[in-house]
């Protein structure tokens, strides 16, 4: 039972710390650490530029630390709290470049003196003169910046986590600032403090479930070790029996609920809109990259010998969770609640390549991923430029004749449009190509099932984008002055980036596959 | 098994424990419910004390009874004492829906772990460990040890929450404050009030920001209140105080003179 | 019962003791001549103020307080076992332990330069 604490040794020996193969998580909470000093000692007026200096150098120093230095250090470290190989490796690596153009999208200014999306005093009544007068004096949240750093650190801590006890702090670190991120928009405050909270309240509730499975798993393993958990399951006695199912099923809830699978989904659509367009895109693609990274590992790696016990509980959560997204994302009329349920079904078809229970499964998910990721932060960093009267126009009716304005914009929310729905020569058919098909190979009648569903629910979403698509190139615009704002270049990068990705991964897709198919083996 | 000492500590503080949890529960006041939770998670750090868990008694109490506690008291005060939960659903069937969820939910759990049976070897272990090195020594070797990336993360915790609560909650002062000479120049140029402002009033044996100072006819003097008092409507009446301490001074002097004939009576 | 906490409830029973016994004390002994005075909160000094309306709520401005109070409360709960077994755990330990305080302290240094301590 207390294996663990039997086992203390009698001198203390300190942990070896590989630094080379935990590199860049130590640039990226050093840079954040600088961050919140900056906050503290800059002027006011320099904070903006030296945030979004430093972020983005750490970023890319930590992405050229990971390529250059990590890879050739796999392996457990610091006791074993931390693995890095090769899904760990290339989560990261994605991880940090969805980062990037993250906080390429949140240092969008479009001209003004601070950061567009962020308000300029968080603590001030919405609406009030404190407010304006604040802005006018040039008051800015930069601290939303370092607290991007952080949730980064949480993020790169929790696809490489060994146990379930960093698994936890590693969820409370990334899953902290986005809170807080998600109460800062500039417009539509009380929207944005509404979002905040509820995401708050129920993402207190999936920890409190992890947390609950995570000791019932301690309990039946006497380590928090995936690995030894997973030797318990195949040579446990059958004394504690109890404790595994149970906790299997809360530690699955509590990482549900941050994929937002149904029914752990009811935070999504009022966090996603109620949240700044550019930490919308960034929270949508690296939280559930990093979420699923985890999902993965815990299945993988620590339960997959119990997998016949809760294997079908999860796949009718992933038929639910596709059917459900999709349905509801037809109902929908704001764009950004409509790509919320989009994220949902999503969620539900990467969890058909998770459940396939093979590398292939896992380089399809890392694959999938990756190209939803590109994806989705272009999409908001362009819903974030969509204006009507000072605030996003964010209603689907106002998107109507986009296309004859803004050619260049529609066409490229148009190609990711596309991407979502999974139309051939986009990441998006490549992608769920490579989710499903280890499903039907190595899933089984179940595999098979949420493959049909799975295709079936793409149907359904890809009528919801052709009808947007429709509605921006072929409805003559309302009376509304609806306009694109030309973006910095800053975000024309992120945009482009992730256009450009988003057609790579469609038609050239090899390398990338190759690669993702050479990574796909967990440490056990 | 459980000694004798152990049994009685048990019987008497149980009961404390299930009546704290009671109370957080069913007090109609938050004040209360909070009270009832710290009696609650007290007891329960004497518990795991009780059983050889140094540790996690102290802390138990420290964090609990310490930081939860008080943070639940600072809540209670934000959101005002006297605030309750609005009963209407705006979900229909939400309330009945969650009764019935969190009752399978609570059954399920019960029913799988309720099959688990623990013997008494995980008790015998961490005396075994109290008696080698000390559970607090032990805790120690394994949070700066095995664990120590994740008591290092840790801290990214506290920085995020410290950043949050700035800006959350932090009104940072547009432009600097005016200094105490800024002040006196601007009286001086004005020409108003340049002795500064009366005070509110003082009586023999109250004073109080909220009520207005009498001037010399007797007339209460609107300037010696803060303006914030009065835009909240909050500026009290002088005459209930001046009353009441004639009344007090009254009670007091009668009181004295009973006093005095109960002397007289007695020599 | 574990013999180390014999003295807390030795201590636990004498403030017990002489609570009642001050109070039941000043009963026995004290004077007894009641006015309206005596009856109240305070017998000089400030009297409370009538409670605002929505049921006096604070500002928010305490829950800063409040929570730079809970990081260096967490923090102390790293330094006692750290303070306990300070003799067997060495230098790396002490590394890791300046660090952390480095690295909490870097959070009191935001709030005192962005005026989260000061009260106005």
């Amino acid at each position: 039972m207390t294996a663990a604490l039997t086992a203390l040794p009698t001198a203390f020996e300190a942990v070896k710390v590989d630094y080379a193969a935990v590199g860049p998580m130590l640039v990226v909470v050093a840079a954040a650490l600088i961050g919140v000093l900056v906050e503290a000692f800059a002027p006011r007026l320099l904070r903006h530029t030296i945030q979004v200096v430093l972020t983005l150098t750490a970023l890319v120093v930590a992405f050229v630390v990971l390529v250059l230095v990590s890879v050739d250090h796999h392996g457990v470290t610091v006791g074993g709290s931390i693995v890095i190989d090769g899904p760990a490796l290339f989560m990261q690596g994605s991880l940090l470049i969805f980062a990037v153009l993250g906080i390429l999208t949140m240092s969008e200014r479009f001209g003004g003196r601070s950061a567009d999306a962020f308000t300029p005093m968080g603590a001030a009544t919405p609406g009030s003169p404190a407010e304006a007068a604040a802005d006018r004096a040039g008051y800015a949240t930069s601290e939303a910046f370092p607290l991007t750093m952080f949730a980064v650190f949480g993020m790169l801590m929790f696809v490489s986590a060994n146990d379930l006890i960093t698994m936890f702090v590693a969820l409370e670190v990334l899953s902290l600032p986005l809170y807080v991120l998600t109460g800062l928009a500039r417009r539509r405050r009380l929207l944005s403090q509404e979002a905040s909270l509820k995401y708050f309240l129920l993402g207190a509730f999936s920890s409190a479930f992890f947390l609950f499975g995570a000791a019932l798993l301690y309990g039946y393993a006497g380590s928090s070790d995936l690995s030894k958990i997973a030797s318990a399951i195949t040579t446990a006695n059958g004394d504690l029996e109890g404790l595994l199912l149970p906790g299997v099923v809360l530690t699955l809830v509590g990482l549900l609920f941050k994929i937002g699978a149904v029914p752990f989904h009811s935070w999504t659509p009022d966090a996603y809109q109620g949240a700044p367009s550019p930490v919308t895109g960034f929270m949508a693609a690296a939280t559930k990259l990093a979420a699923f990274g985890a999902i993965l590992r815990l299945a993988y790696v620590g339960l997959e010998a119990s997998r016949l016990e809760w294997r079908l509980g999860v796949a009718a959560i992933a038929v639910l969770t596709m059917v459900v997204g999709a349905v509801l994302s037809v109902t929908q009329t704001d764009i950004k609640r409509l790509l919320a349920y989009s994220s949902v079904a999503h969620a539900g078809f990467i969890l058909v390549g998770v459940l396939a229970f093979d590398r292939t499964g896992v380089s399809g998910v890392m694959f999938y991923l990756v190209a939803y990721g590109l994806a989705t932060i272009a999409a908001f960093a362009i819903v974030a430029l969509v204006r009507s009267g000072g605030s996003e126009a964010t209603h689907l009716s106002q998107w109507a004749g986009l296309g004859r304005k803004h050619p260049v914009l529609a066409g490229i929310f148009a190609l990711l449009l596309l991407a979502f729905a999974g139309i051939p020569l986009t990441s998006g058919f490549t992608a769920k190509f490579a989710a499903f098909a280890p499903a039907i190979a190595h899933g089984g009648l179940a595999g098979v099932v949420m493959v049909v569903v799975g295709v079936l629910a793409s149907a359904v979403t890809a009528f919801v984008y052709f009808r947007l698509i429709v509605l921006m190139y072929f409805t003559e615009p309302t009376g509304d002055d609806v306009a694109a704002l030309t973006p910095s270049i800053a975000s024309t990068i992120a945009i482009t980036v992730g256009a450009l990705g988003t057609v790579i991964l469609g038609i050239v897709p090899g390398p990338i596959l190759d690669l993702a198919g050479r990574v796909s083996q967990f440490i056990q | 098994m459980t000694s004798g000492g152990e049994a009685i500590l048990f019987w008497v503080l149980a009961p404390m424990a299930v009546a704290g949890s009671l109370g957080l529960v069913f007090a109609r006041k938050a004040v209360h419910a909070a009270l009832g939770m710290a009696l609650t998670m007290i007891v329960l750090g004497v518990f795991y004390l009780a059983q050889g868990a140094d540790f996690l008694g102290v802390i138990q109490i420290f964090v609990y009874t310490g930081a939860v506690m008080m943070l639940f008291l600072f809540v209670v005060m934000l959101v005002g004492v006297d605030s309750s939960d609005s009963i209407v659903e705006t979900l229909k069937g939400q309330r009945a829906a969650t009764v019935v969820l969190s009752l399978g939910l609570g059954v399920l759990l019960a029913g799988a772990l309720g099959r688990v049976t623990i013997g008494d070897a995980p008790a015998d272990k961490v005396h075994a460990l109290n008696a080698q090195n000390g559970n607090v020594s032990g805790v120690a070797e394994l949070i700066f040890g095995r664990y120590v990336w994740v008591f290092e993360a840790t801290s990214a915790l506290l920085i995020t929450a410290a950043l949050a609560a700035m800006v959350l909650a932090h009104r940072e002062r547009l432009g600097s404050r005016p200094s105490q000479r800024a002040w006196s120049e601007r009286r001086i140029r004005s020409g108003e009030n340049l002795a500064g402002l009366p005070v509110p009033g003082v009586y023999a044996r109250h004073n109080a920001v909220d009520t207005p100072a009498l001037l010399p006819d007797g007339s209460p003097s609107e300037l010696s209140v803060s303006r914030v008092l009065t835009a909240r409507d909050q500026v009290g009446n002088a005459t209930p105080w001046v009353e009441a301490e004639r009344e007090i001074e009254r009670d007091v002097s009668q009181d004295r003179d009973r006093d005095d004939a109960a002397k007289e009576d007695r020599a | 019962m574990s013999n180390p906490y014999v003295p807390i409830l030795f201590l636990l029973a004498l403030g017990f003791v002489f609570a009642a016994g001050s109070v039941f004390t000043s009963l026995v002994v004290g004077p007894k001549r009641y006015n309206r005075a005596k009856s109240e909160p305070y017998e000089c000094g400030i009297q409370p103020s009538p409670r605002a309306e929505g049921g006096g709520r604070v500002p928010i401005k305490y829950f800063l307080t409040a929570m730079l109070f809970i990081i260096f409360d967490i923090e102390s709960v790293f330094l006692y076992p750290f303070a306990v077994a300070f003799d067997q755990l060495g230098l790396f330990a002490l590394v890791e332990m300046v660090m952390f305080i480095i690295t909490v302290f870097v959070a009191y240094a935001y709030v005192w330069k962005r005026g989260g301590l000061e009260w106005d």
